[in-house]
């Protein structure tokens, strides 16, 4: 890389507007009802691909050290001026990356996997659009802006869940998606509002230096620490909201892989990496953080053991894998979390579409139990390899990139946290190679079925991608250690993933100990899932036994969803009956109505004094006069 | 010279016996002519006050005259303008009692 292709960072906002472009191009004819020629599609693969080359050159310029922080004025309005803005640092580098390549190989795949669809270039726009708001929200750094975009990929996971919305099944799961998200998503909007109030900006880099230089108080910072935190939790599926993203699964696969594995669902963390000052000012937050990291990471690994149907034990892993992060975070490893966040984005948007390729096999989009599959491997060639180099990625196998990304979240535990919290995260890395080999066996191994005779491989069109998202899983954990910078000798500080992402020289952290703990719980996950689903292994009656319960619980997902419903039903729909019966009997009855009644009422007597007798009036209007002439004179 | 008085009493009572007129006669035109009645005193007193009230010479001596023939002008107008209106509810109705007419209200 050399100055030659550096060009000035402002120019990133050519990659949401491009996307937004061909979102229009697409969605109006849509709307019209108007049909785009097939080819048409290709509008936003185009765009989202400009984006993707448009990454490469901005990373240059970032190595070569341009300036990172625009402003440009927005609106004035009473005195408060609101800015449009974009900061272009290595964090928001690595997710513009993330973004711009999954996105691209996504929709590539969705060439293949949606052909014949009906509504598919209101698919391809609502990508765009995705596309779009994903980039805004991590490229700007207003948080005005931010909730925008926030919002935004809310609607438009909504939008793609709902795809088949003829199935009541995925209109109910968009929805569910879009209402749990929603309330995380309240905390964010008063937590940004709780920041704006006392800082007077919605500019980020400026709230995060007011924070370090102690312009909050301490129960300010917790508080929005602990609101913005809400909303990272809806949106990055994290306990007790975690519910919507298996049901997410309702839609095409390919959405899946994009939004609910590699880039929508990581946005909460990386609003927490962004605003990562903020929390480390507010320690308390910060165990808050590590806790709930921890329980998701630990609950969805035993809810992925426990299910069944293909896309939801990979759904059930993200929520494992984004504790993970969420986990270091807490520990405050920006570095590692971020790192974890990449290659989580290539080996699980992998894996779905790897689901995909087998859905595609046996002619079903959603909804198949595992245990139906098995022995596709003879029939699918290179799903198979690249769909077991990413499941050994995600169990932490070396050198795969998930052992890599996972290590450096042991080391921040290591180095910042307790015994417990290593304990219990080890024992979630065993479970991750466990359940992980008990998908693989289930699919891929065994005999094949009678009814799945039929399968065959997908077309290049949907194998080239996942071929390549395995190449990238082999190869991108070596973008780790240090010695990068020696062979490729790189322009500026950066040497290894974690010096990119701190902007600062911080060296891989080698420990050698944790490294082989890890590989070995790896190894022996993957072992004792063998043992479990290949060789029939019968576990000791006792163990069995006293592992009923647990089992029972995960299965049934921790009884939350039971849980949510009996609070829908009893709370909210009983809340919802009497402020109805309120607003009918109260309000309108007797508010409304009552003031209409009255003058009714009042005029039915008062309009039997109008006899229409002239001779009446006249009566009254001189006796009036008399009395008023009366009256005058005794007053004079 | 006869006393102002005697001009405001026959003027009060005239319009008096025009209120009564109004108020318990049935048939329109007997209506109209006790509304004439109470015109006619209001008369009275317009000549009666202009006469005893302004100093003779005075500019203004004949403005209560002037008052007078306008409202024998109008009075005129007025009853023409009336006994239309009976006229064209007598071909409607058959009749000019009042009663009768009582479809202005509610």
């Amino acid at each position: 890389m050399s100055e030659a292709g550096a060009i000035g960072l402002q120019w990133a906002w050519l990659a949401p507007a491009a996307c937004i472009g061909a979102f229009g191009a697409l969605a109006l004819p849509a709307l019209l009802r108007r049909n785009l020629p097939r080819s048409g599609v290709l509008l936003a693969v185009g765009a989202i691909g400009f984006s993707f080359v448009l990454f490469w050159f901005l990373l240059n310029s970032l190595l070569n050290g341009a300036q990172r922080d625009f402003t440009v004025s927005w609106f004035d309005a009473g005195g408060d001026a609101f800015d449009l803005g974009l900061t272009i640092d290595p964090v928001a580098m690595v997710m513009m990356g993330v973004i711009t390549f999954v996105s691209l190989l996504v929709q590539i795949y969705s060439l293949g996997y949606m052909r014949g669809e009906s509504r598919l270039a209101w698919y391809f726009a609502v990508h765009s659009l995705f596309a779009a708001s994903m980039l805004g929200l991590v490229l700007t750094n207003s948080l005005l802006v931010l909730y925008v975009g926030w919002e935004l990929v809310g609607i438009c996971s909504y939008l793609l869940i709902g795809f088949w919305y003829e199935r009541r099944s995925a209109a109910e799961a968009a929805k569910k998606a879009f209402i749990t998200t929603r309330i995380g998503d309240v905390g964010l909007l008063v937590g940004i509002l709780l920041l704006y109030y006392k800082l007077d900006t919605f500019h980020i880099p400026t709230i995060l230096s007011e924070v370090q230089a102690g312009a909050l108080s301490d129960g300010v910072m917790t508080l929005s620490a602990i609101l913005i935190f809400l909303g990272a939790m809806g949106k990055s599926a994290q306990f007790p909201l975690h519910v919507w993203l298996p049901d997410a699964m309702e839609g095409p696969t390919p959405v899946s892989a994009l939004i609910h594995a590699a880039t929508m669902v990581v946005a909460g963390v990386y609003f927490v990496a962004r605003m990562l000052p903020l929390f480390e000012a507010a320690p308390a937050v910060s165990e808050l953080v590590i806790a709930i990291g921890l329980v998701t990471a630990v609950m969805g690994a035993t809810m992925a053991l426990t299910s069944n149907d293909l896309k939801r034990v990979l759904a059930y892993s993200t929520v494992s894998q984004i504790g993970f992060m969420i986990l270091a975070l807490g520990h405050g490893a920006l570095a590692a979390a971020m790192f974890h966040l990449a290659t989580h984005a290539l080996f699980k948007a992998l894996l779905f579409l790897g689901a995909g390729n087998v859905l595609h096999a046996i002619g079903e989009h959603s909804d198949v139990d595992i245990r139906r599959l098995g022995g596709l491997r003879a029939r699918m060639p290179v799903t198979s390899v690249v769909f077991i180099i990413a499941a050994l990625a995600l169990s932490g196998i070396p050198p795969l990139s998930g052992f890599w990304s996972k290590d450096e979240i042991l080391q921040a535990i290591w180095n910042n946290g307790n015994p417990a919290t290593l304990v219990i995260t080890i024992v979630a890395f065993f479970l991750s190679a466990l359940y992980m080999t008990r998908l693989v066996w289930l699919v891929f191994f065994g005999k094949l079925k009678p009814e799945n005779q039929s399968a065959h491989e997908a077309p290049a069109v949907m194998t080239g991608p996942i071929a390549l998202l395995g190449v990238l899983t082999l190869v991108f954990g070596f973008t780790a250690p240090d010695w990068l910078d020696n062979v490729l000798s790189l322009p500026g500080e950066a040497t290894g993933f974690a010096s990119f992402v701190l902007d600062k020289a911080d060296s891989f952290h080698e420990h050698v100990v944790l490294a082989a703990i890890s590989s070995v719980v790896a190894l022996a996950g993957i072992a004792f899932g063998l043992a479990l689903y290949r060789h029939d292994l019968k576990l000791p009656e006792g163990v069995d036994r006293a592992l009923a319960p647990v089992r029972t619980l995960a299965s049934n997902k921790y009884y939350l969803d039971d849980a949510y419903q009996w609070a829908i039903d009893r709370v909210v729909l009983a809340t919802g009956a009497a402020t109805a019966w309120f607003d009918r009997y109260v309000v309108n009855d007797t508010g409304v109505d009552g003031s209409g009644k009255i003058t009714a009422l009042t005029s039915r007597v008062l309009r039997r004094h109008q006899t229409g007798q002239v001779s009446n009036y006249i009566l009254v209007i001189s006796a009036g006069a008399l009395i008023f002439v009366v009256a005058i004179t005794l007053a004079a | 010279m006869i006393a102002i008085e005697y001009y405001l009493v026959l003027g009060a009572a005239l319009f008096a016996v025009g209120v009564y007129g109004v108020l318990v006669r049935r048939n329109a035109v007997l209506i109209l002519m006790s509304i004439e009645l109470m015109l006619q005193a209001v008369n009275i007193n317009l000549l009666a006050f202009s006469t005893y009230l302004i100093p003779r010479g005075d500019t203004e001596q004949h403005l209560g005259f002037i008052f007078a023939i306008f409202v024998i002008t109008i009075a005129a107008a007025e009853v023409g303008l009336a006994l239309g209106i009976v006229l064209r509810i007598y071909r409607n109705r058959s009749s000019v009692n009042v009663d009768e007419l009582n479809r202005m209200k509610w």
